[in-house]
């Protein structure tokens, strides 16, 4: 059961005071340069909460660039398990809806047909578990979404019915708190003084506000369209196209809310000590699925291209019935070459 | 804590033994029981080279250790080949699905090797031995490009006696070779058995494997009786790094092994 609280504005810089006596908060943060970027908050008025969408998604907190699993000493072997407590505060529906997905992904629960299939498929990743436990995501309704997105023809936004830990909607002068997990519970009722109860109007203005939000969505993006078109009726030719038009730079993996592939690679300090870490790394990469003997599975660019829209679009519905891909618009922003989810879509619904 | 399946433990090699000149097979003395299925694999690493996928050449519930065919390809597999007996190596595993068996009880197998894919090959026939009551008739088609290159030519007699048919074929003979020559497709049709009804188990290269189905498809062989065991690039075994996706699988859990049915409707999906 949700629990709805109001929050006045003017309290909740004093509420991420306390929080941050007790864990790291992470928030956007505009940067010297101009960059709305997640980080460490330093000073709790540099949060920018008013911004669109950080083009970094929140998953580098789960699940960093770079992470070290071990290191090694002789026969010395330590894991290295980052257990810091984390409250990260300012992402949006769409970052909390892909979360809710990756859970599944390192679970190794995919909630299908697909598990009975496999009953070997359950791993669960310690890495990303052991901070995904520790850490509280107070995410944001969106009033007014970017001219990027299109989360709510995925469900994954504007607002967020549940599956959230905390869920924040802007009311003008207040915030309703809504909390859904036992973590995010747990977080606003140590604090309970500083929040008070619902009444029905503000249950009316989030209705209100949820309208308004919809309304004002520019793209209408439906991928069931987009995935029945690909499998069905797109040409090589039209993959070349794509493919001419991508500089096999990985920006749309790095910056996806739902990209999680990685490497493993040692590095010596010395010739009997070093560390083990992972590494994003991505399909779209030549070498990605190298063998030995310079055998590629996926040669061709179009052809690596085309898993990566195969897998978000028709095999991510097959295994977890949703997409693989919240809408968050963050790869329109990132790709050079204008080959993104939401502009490719569009551009295959026009093909003929 | 949650149990960390990254994190290897340690082996004692007991013995090295020179299959080829870039094949060492990998005796290692377990501490602990372990239960495997032929064609399953582990992840074995040396710290600082990094981990790969084996698969295990020994048969569970026959040989009191584990035994790995390595060939020597490149960085980790060249740090496993500068191990000596009395080291160690770091492993985790078993994963993967491993060969099926139940579908073979009563029908005659053809196995069909190429290269060091004989490596699970052999791991599979010594298990079948051991229950040789269940099967048919059994043959080995092993090809591969030399003499020289061609393992376990002292087990090869031991299969002989226990009454497989082996037809050993190399691509470039030698003075001394007295076999046949020719790619393993060649001899399919040396196989006296009614192709409609037997089974088989395919390890080799890709295009190997590629011309094997086709042809046994061809001689009637269903689908779901042609069992294959793939090879991808692999980083953590498990279905996480995404390394060995493939059409709707993740080939280290849910395969290596496939049948051809498989094959047709799960990784060849859509045409992607
Ligand atoms: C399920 C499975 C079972 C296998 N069983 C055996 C076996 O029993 N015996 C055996 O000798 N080999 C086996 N292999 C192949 C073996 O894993 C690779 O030869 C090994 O990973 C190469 O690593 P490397 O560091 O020595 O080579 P690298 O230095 O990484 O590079 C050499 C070449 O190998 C490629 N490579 C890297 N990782 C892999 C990989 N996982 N698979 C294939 N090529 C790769 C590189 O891209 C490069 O082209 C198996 C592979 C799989 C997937
Ligand atoms: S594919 Fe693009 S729109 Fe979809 S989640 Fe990833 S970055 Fe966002
Ligand atoms: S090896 Fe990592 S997903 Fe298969």
């Amino acid at each position: 059961m949700i629990e709805r609280f109001i929050l006045d504005k003017n309290d909740l810089s004093y509420w991420l005071r306390q929080i941050r006596k007790n864990a790291s908060l992470i928030a956007p943060v505009k940067s010297l340069v101009g960059d709305v970027v997640f980080e460490s908050l330093e000073q709790i008025h540099e949060i920018s909460l008013d911004h669109p969408l950080p083009p970094p998604s929140v998953k580098e907190f789960l699940f960093p660039q770079i992470e070290t699993m071990f290191e090694y000493n002789g026969d010395e072997i330590k894991e290295i398990i980052d257990e810091e407590m984390r409250v990260v505060v300012g992402l949006r529906s769409c970052d909390a809806s892909a979360i809710k997905i990756i859970d599944r992904f390192f679970a190794g629960e995919t909630g299908s047909d697909y598990d009975m299939v496999h009953p070997n498929r359950k791993y669960k990743d310690p890495y990303y578990f052991s901070r995904r436990q520790n850490t509280v995501f107070i995410s944001m309704g969106c009033n007014v979404p970017g001219a990027v997105c299109f989360c709510y023809n995925l469900g994954a936004g504007p607002f967020l019915d549940s599956g959230f830990d905390i869920q924040l909607i802007d009311l003008e002068d207040r915030y309703l708190v809504e909390a859904d997990s036992e973590k995010g519970k747990g977080l606003v009722r140590r604090y309970d003084y500083l929040f008070r109860k619902v009444e029905t109007g503000d249950l009316e203005d989030r209705f209100e506000a949820l309208l308004s939000s919809i309304s004002k969505f520019e793209k209408r993006i439906d991928l069931r369209e987009t995935g029945q078109k690909i499998k069905n009726s797109m040409p090589d030719s039209f993959w070349q196209w794509v493919a001419e038009r991508c500089f096999e730079c990985g920006g749309c993996v790095y910056v996806c809310s739902l990209c999680t592939c990685f490497n493993i690679v040692d590095y010596n300090f010395s010739n009997q000590s070093g560390k083990r870490c992972r590494i994003w790394d991505t399909c779209l990469f030549k070498g990605f699925t190298e063998m030995a003997g310079r055998v590629i599975p996926q040669e061709k660019k179009e052809q690596r291209l085309k898993r990566w829209w195969f897998h978000k679009i028709l095999y991510y519905p097959e295994q977890f019935k949703t997409f693989g891909c919240v809408g968050c618009g963050r790869c329109t922003i990132t790709c050079p070459g204008h080959i993104d989810i939401a502009t490719l879509s569009e551009k295959i619904m026009g093909w003929r | 804590m949650i149990e960390n399946i990254y994190r290897p433990f340690k082996v004692i090699i007991s013995e090295i033994k020179q299959l080829s000149e870039n094949v060492r097979l990998f005796r290692l003395k377990l501490d602990r029981e372990i239960d495997y299925l032929p064609a399953q694999f582990f992840m074995l690493g040396v710290w600082g080279a990094g981990e790969v996928p084996i698969s295990v050449a020994s048969t569970s519930g026959r040989d009191p250790y584990i035994e790995f065919g390595i060939r020597k390809v490149g960085k980790v597999t060249g740090a496993l080949h500068e191990l000596k007996a009395g080291e160690a190596v770091w492993m985790r595993g078993p994963f993967g699905n491993g060969f099926d068996l139940k579908t073979a009880h009563g029908r005659d197998i053809i196995f069909v090797a190429g290269g060091i894919g004989i490596l699970p090959l052999r791991a599979l026939i010594n298990h079948i031995l051991m229950e040789r009551h269940f099967f048919g008739r059994l043959f080995l088609i092993y090809g591969s490009k030399r003499p020289s290159e061609m393992l376990f030519s002292d087990e090869i007699p031991l299969w002989k006696e226990a009454g497989i048919d082996v037809i050993l074929t190399v691509d470039i003979k030698d003075g001394l070779w007295r076999g046949y020559t020719g790619v393993v497709t060649e001899h399919i049709d040396r196989i006296k058995t009614d192709f409609r009804e037997a089974c088989s188990y395919i390890c080799g290269p890709e295009v190997m494997i590629e011309n094997t189905v086709k042809e046994l498809s061809l001689r009637g062989m269903p689908d779901h009786l042609i069992n294959i065991s793939l090879e991808r690039r692999m980083k953590c075994g498990i279905g996480k790094c995404g390394q060995c996706y493939h059409g709707i699988e993740y080939i280290c859990i849910n395969g290596p092994v496939y049948t051809y049915e498989d094959i047709k409707k799960r990784l060849a999906l859509y045409g992607a």
